[in-house]
């Protein structure tokens, strides 16, 4: 799963340590979901979205799998 | 309190109980280190509660769970294995349970148990318990490295 946390902090002026104690998290959780190496629970998902003041779908992006379309 | 002090504070329990372990050798008294370990097992978890920064969240968690996980999966097999193989000489041998041949009620079989054998399966448990710490500790470094723990980027010092 993609996403553009680093992004939004650029364009809110955060350090992945500031971003991670608004959201009572490790920086080295910040990093690994920037990273892709770690997908966030929803909940946290949801922590981001709402502090960034947009929705789950603007930060993360979901690698479907190939040849599987979305349901219409 | 800060999250070095409560490193600081670990490693000094470590190291009491090191002590403890051996005066309680010493004196021949194993509820010692016995009620020492619990109680420093005690400290620990309440020191981590006072600790001000965070150093558990979902990510920790999902990396703890994970090594528990394969910790058990892989040491419940050597375990048993071990266990099968204790139960073989335990049942092969009289342990005493057995009613006594006749004769003077203070003769003991020559095949039966002798007590030293169980303390060397005492160390033989310690060992076995050292090996799941340490498939833990490997598990969890495993997964630590997998989940990003060590990675840097700019922003690092």
């Amino acid at each position: 799963m993609k996403n553009r946390i680093k992004v939004y902090r650029a364009m809110h002026d955060l350090t992945q340590e500031g971003l991670a104690n608004e959201l009572g998290v490790t920086r080295q959780t910040i990093l690994a979901i920037e990273k892709g190496k770690y997908d966030p629970s929803l909940e946290l998902a949801f922590k981001i979205a709402r502090f960034f003041g947009v929705t789950i779908e603007e930060i993360f992006i979901y690698d479907s799998v190939p040849g599987l379309k979305p349901p219409e | 309190m800060k999250r070095n002090t409560f490193y600081l504070l670990a490693g000094v329990v470590a190291l009491i109980e090191v002590g403890i372990f051996w005066l309680s050798v010493e004196i021949e008294r194993p509820i010692l280190i016995q009620v020492a370990f619990v109680l420093g097992v005690l400290l620990i978890y309440l020191a981590r509660r006072k600790v001000e920064e965070t150093i558990e969240d979902e990510r920790t968690a999902v990396i703890t769970q994970k090594a528990a996980l394969r910790t058990l999966e892989v040491f419940w097999v050597v375990f048993f294995a071990v266990s099968l193989g204790s139960a073989v000489v335990a049942f092969s041998r009289p342990l005493g349970l057995r009613p006594h041949p006749p004769g003077p009620h203070e003769m003991i079989p020559p095949d039966a148990l002798d007590l030293p054998v169980f303390g060397g399966f005492a160390i033989f448990q310690m060992a076995l318990l050292c090996l799941m710490i340490f498939l833990y500790v490997g598990f969890r470094m495993y997964y630590a490295r997998k989940y990003g723990e060590w990675d840097t980027d700019e922003e690092q010092d």
